[in-house]
């Protein structure tokens, strides 16, 4: 993993459309703002997480089991 | 119009035309590398149906009508998903993944956080996460009492 140190308000580019920009540093909480094309899904990870999760117990679950 | 027949699945063998191919070009999330399902009714006159994929057959995602079980649901999908689907008013259907954890009916939840949407005329889809936190993955329908009472 690369590993950059920066400043508040400073920001790092991915590619040449991707900017992400430390706007605030309170205690353990950073706010972070991304700049991408539209195209560019983001998602904080324990919700993508979160979402995978629930979508493997939906095809789990038994047709027998369907209300209805 | 041909017909393809897909074996293998959990519901035996399956017959589909061309038209009921749908392309998710992001796959499903976590499943990223599927990216064709047919829409298979669960029962006749069900709020349910199962996202059948094509090129996994033992695969199949539970959906539902979410309308059906949370009438005031009001998704309101991201510029950048309707711009992806083309999405107009009258063109579009939502699906929300559903489970029935430990099997039991009342314990029905639905992912109103992160429905599936499919452009009905191009016949492609997606699963749109929306922004805020209007809604959640694990929506329970059936209220407390009513699962007591199950």
């Amino acid at each position: 993993m690369l590993v950059l140190t920066r400043k508040l308000h400073q920001s790092i580019m991915i590619g040449d459309d991707i900017e992400v920009v430390i706007l605030e540093v309170r205690g353990e909480q950073v706010r972070v703002g991304i700049r991408a094309p539209k195209d560019v899904t983001v998602h904080r990870k324990e919700i993508f997480e979160q979402i995978h999760e629930t979508n493997v117990e939906s095809s789990q679950t038994n047709p027998d089991d369907v209300p209805g | 119009m041909t017909k393809e027949k897909l074996t293998g699945t959990r519901f035996g063998e399956i017959e589909y035309g061309d038209g009921d191919n749908i392309v998710f070009t992001s796959g499903i999330i976590g499943f990223p590398d599927l990216k064709h399902f047919v829409l298979v009714p669960h029962r006749e006159d069900s709020p349910f149906s199962w996202l059948q994929s094509i090129e996994e057959p033992a695969l199949a995602f539970l959906v539902a009508n979410p309308w059906h079980f949370v009438p005031e649901y009001r998704p309101e999908v991201g510029d950048g998903d309707v711009g992806d689907l083309s999405l107009t008013e009258a063109n579009h259907v939502v699906l929300t993944t559903a489970c029935v954890p430990g099997g039991e009916a009342s314990n029905l939840t639905l992912n109103l956080a992160a429905p599936i949407v499919i452009q009905v005329d191009s016949k492609r889809g997606k699963q749109v996460v929306l922004e805020g936190e209007a809604y959640t993955i694990k929506h329970r329908v059936f209220p407390e009492s009513v699962r007591e009472a199950a």
